[in-house]
């Protein structure tokens, strides 16, 4: 059965602004995924190393609750049910236009689905993060705190200038890997209505039925995101992190 | 390149179901490491029976030596002859049959950490020469017995000793009655109270028509059991000698200067 | 309060096992009946592929990494559209959307349980793979009896991290309409709309134990017995 593919119905006009449209919507709500999971897993990484018996209970609650659910049902959740429980007035200024609340590409953000969308994929994925960087830190060799110690370093620069560095190396292809894994996770907001680029290529597909060329388009896009942001995000680490990479792909 | 072609398929096809002559013999042996050349032109003749100790400092060449009888390591160049068929172009089926009558005993045991110690022997009675379970199961028994471990026989590697482990090692390299043995340094990494044991085995072997080519660092054994040592350094061989002259009167200056600084390590001329 | 319960009593039948009366399960039958089908296909097939890549390193080792890359590079719900489109034309014929979503799970986690069991494969000293050069075995019982038993008991808590994700990538089913748990959940929240918290808590809620239950259940099934505590040095 031959294959006829009409790439022109896919990126041209109004499909190609979709797909556009799609693709930045996708970066945006990851950068913000991404910085919100970020502060979320340090801030819980702080509790549970701080906060005595409670803490440490409160943050294996939460990784545990976040692991071993579906992120698509979290973020049906997150958009059905919890959106509905927040003040009225505060709901009433989200739905509202906000011509300034744009950021570049014409993706808008002050909507309940970008908000519920970045919101739910940070705290899935920091349930996850917090793990990774705690496995991290863990694997830096129990000598290096032992000679710190000897030499008479405080608990905060030991943390902070022997621990950490080492740890965030050991951590951060792990790390980079729950960043990419946002990225695609994302696709699952269109499950709530979100205008990322799955829910693009699937308008595009109903527009006009050319799903395999869709399709096609989208799996590139998000195989090319994936591969630049990786290299990028692992130039941006720490320095042995990265012949760590070299040592695991060869 | 054609010569070669045919000569394969000839070597191929050699029989080593049964060596008729337990001899080993390299042949201007080469091998590099990419650049690094390991082993460089050596010319060494191992008789049946024979017991050859192999000396020299770290780095030499000596594992790679015997690594690459039983193709461990590849040749770069070179041959080296079993039963004095060339082994160089051995492949597949007829590289296994060479194999399973060499026997080899590692520096680090590797015996196979999901199987207790009768099941270790046995495991390539019954999967690679096709004996039944039983017979298999007897024959193991019968080979603990002799390095001394029947109580041990339903034990996991990680419960015995290192010295121990390295017994039921050598059992399983005499399991499929091997007429060459090879050993890689079988004690350097025992603790020194449990090296007694294993060289004990060792010495049993010794002399019972088994060739037994040992890298060793135990200047007692080499000097006690060994028919002949030989001195390699640099990756090239130095001296070769029955240890009564090569303990007593080494030609080689590298000889001499490696013996003086195992035999005597606190008293040395200070490194330049 | 006790209205938001009823919801759920109500539907309770329909989201336990959807229309299983008329020949269609659904709920959480459905999901347990494809995470289940997807495991049975993706772990001989993962650990097939593995011993591949290692006796084949090379030209084969490379495509296969390519594959999985591939694979798990792009969004899973991409991977179902693609099985979706794809395999009614291949096939000639349509397959019921429950089976495609599980052959598309499938695909993918056998990417990750060839990942995993390679890497065990890897790690395992060197020694053990020499030792068994050295006796003669082919490369065929080298994995077979000596490899891959300790290969399988060591990755053993890698693979239920796999099944747990595989039970949790079930609801993707939803964005195609398959009837499992999530998409059931999503319906009954369309014909009711009054109340999202209650369905959708207890959606998360089955989810969460039916996932650490696995988790409890590995555990508790391979403790931690000395004896078997392999080569690691």
């Amino acid at each position: 059965m031959t294959l006829l593919l009409d790439w022109q119905g896919v990126l041209t006009g109004q499909p190609l602004q979709w797909i556009i449209s799609g693709f930045l919507t996708t970066l945006w709500v990851t950068v913000a995924g991404i910085l919100l999971a970020t502060i979320l897993a340090v801030l819980f990484l702080g509790l549970r190393t701080g906060g005595g018996r409670v803490g440490y209970a409160v943050v294996a609650a939460w990784v545990s609750l976040f692991r071993n659910t579906p992120l698509l049902v979290q973020l049906l959740f997150w958009y059905f049910a919890a959106w509905n429980l927040l003040p009225l007035t505060f709901r009433d200024f989200i739905n509202a236009d906000h011509p300034g609340a744009i950021l570049p590409g014409n993706v808008w953000w002050l909507t309940p689905e970008f908000i519920c969308s970045a919101w739910g994929l940070a705290v899935f994925t920091s349930a996850f993060l917090i793990e990774e960087i705690e496995s991290g830190l863990r694997a830096v060799a129990n000598g290096q705190r032992e000679a710190a110690v000897a030499q008479g370093f405080s608990t905060w620069r030991l943390f902070r200038l022997i621990l950490l560095p080492q740890g965030l190396a050991n951590a951060w292809q792990p790390i980079v890997g729950q960043y990419l894994n946002l990225m695609k996770l994302s696709s699952l907001a269109s499950g709530i209505g979100f205008a990322e680029l799955t829910y693009q290529v699937r308008q595009i597909e109903s527009y006009n039925a050319h799903a395999l060329e869709a399709f096609a388009v989208g799996t590139v896009l998000y195989l090319l995101t994936g591969v630049i942001a990786g290299a990028i995000l692992v130039r941006l680490g720490p320095k042995h992190a990265r012949t760590a990479t070299k040592k695991r792909m060869a | 390149m054609l010569s070669g072609f045919f000569s394969q398929s000839a070597a191929g096809s050699a029989d080593f179901s049964r060596l008729e002559n337990a001899s080993v013999e390299f042949r201007d042996v080469v091998k590099a490491f990419g650049d690094q050349r390991v082993l460089n032109g050596i010319n060494l003749t191992i008789n049946p029976g024979e017991v050859v100790a192999i000396l020299g400092p770290s780095g030499s060449g000596k594992s790679t030596l015997i690594r690459l009888i039983n193709q461990l390591e590849s040749l770069s160049e070179g041959d080296i002859l079993i039963d004095n068929k060339s082994t160089r172009q051995l492949s597949g089926r007829a590289l296994r049959q060479l194999r399973s009558r060499v026997g080899f005993v590692f520096q680090q045991f590797n015996l196979y950490a999901h199987l207790n110690a009768v099941q270790n022997i046995s495991l390539a009675l019954e999967a690679v020469h096709g004996w039944n379970k039983a017979a298999a199961h007897t024959r193991a028994l019968e080979l603990l017995n002799q390095v001394g471990l029947s109580d041990k026989a339903q034990h996991m590697p990680s419960q015995l000793s290192g010295g121990q482990q390295q017994r039921v090692a050598i059992a399983r390299a005499l399991a499929s009655s091997p007429q060459i043995i090879l050993f890689d340094e079988p004690t350097s990494a025992l603790d020194p109270e449990m090296i007694g044991e294993v060289l004990y085995v060792m010495k049993t072997l010794a002399h019972s028509g088994i060739t037994m080519i040992v890298v060793t660092h135990e200047m007692q054994f080499a000097r006690e059991i060994a028919d002949r040592v030989v001195f390699i350094d640099g990756g090239e061989i130095c001296e070769i000698a029955p240890p009564a002259a090569f303990f007593t009167r080494p030609d080689h200056p590298r000889a001499r200067r490696f013996l003086q600084k195992v035999l005597d390590p606190l008293h040395q001329e200070r490194p330049a | 309060m006790l209205e938001n319960l009823t919801v759920i009593t109500d539907n309770l039948d329909y989201l336990l096992w959807g229309r299983l009366a008329d020949g269609q399960p659904g709920g959480v039958v459905l999901t347990l009946l494809m995470a289940l089908g997807a495991a049975i296909l993706a772990l001989p097939g993962g650990v097939a592929l593995a011993c591949a890549a290692w006796r084949y390193p090379g030209i084969i080792r490379r495509v296969l990494f390519l594959w999985a890359e591939l694979i798990r590079g792009i969004p899973l719900i991409f991977v179902i559209f693609w099985l979706w489109y794809l395999l009614p034309m291949l096939t000639g014929s349509d397959l019921p959307g429950a089976v495609t979503v599980t052959l598309a799970l499938a695909w993918f986690t056998a990417a990750s349980v060839m990942h995993s069991v390679l890497a065990g494969l890897d790690a395992l000293p060197v020694g053990q793979y020499e030792a068994a050069q050295t006796q003669g075995f082919t490369a065929g019982q080298t994995l077979r009896l000596i490899l891959l038993p300790q290969v399988m008991r060591n990755v053993q808590p890698s693979l239920v991290g796999i099944f747990i994700s595989l039970l949790k990538d079930t609801s993707l089913a939803f964005i195609v309409n398959v009837p499992e748990l999530t998409t059931v959940a999503g319906q009954v929240n369309n014909r009711v709309q009054i109340y999202p918290t209650a369905i959708f808590i207890f959606t998360g809620v089955v989810y969460y134990l039916l996932c650490s239950g696995v988790g409890l259940v590995a555990k508790r099934w391979k403790p931690r017995d000395p004896r078997l505590s392999l080569a690691q040095r």
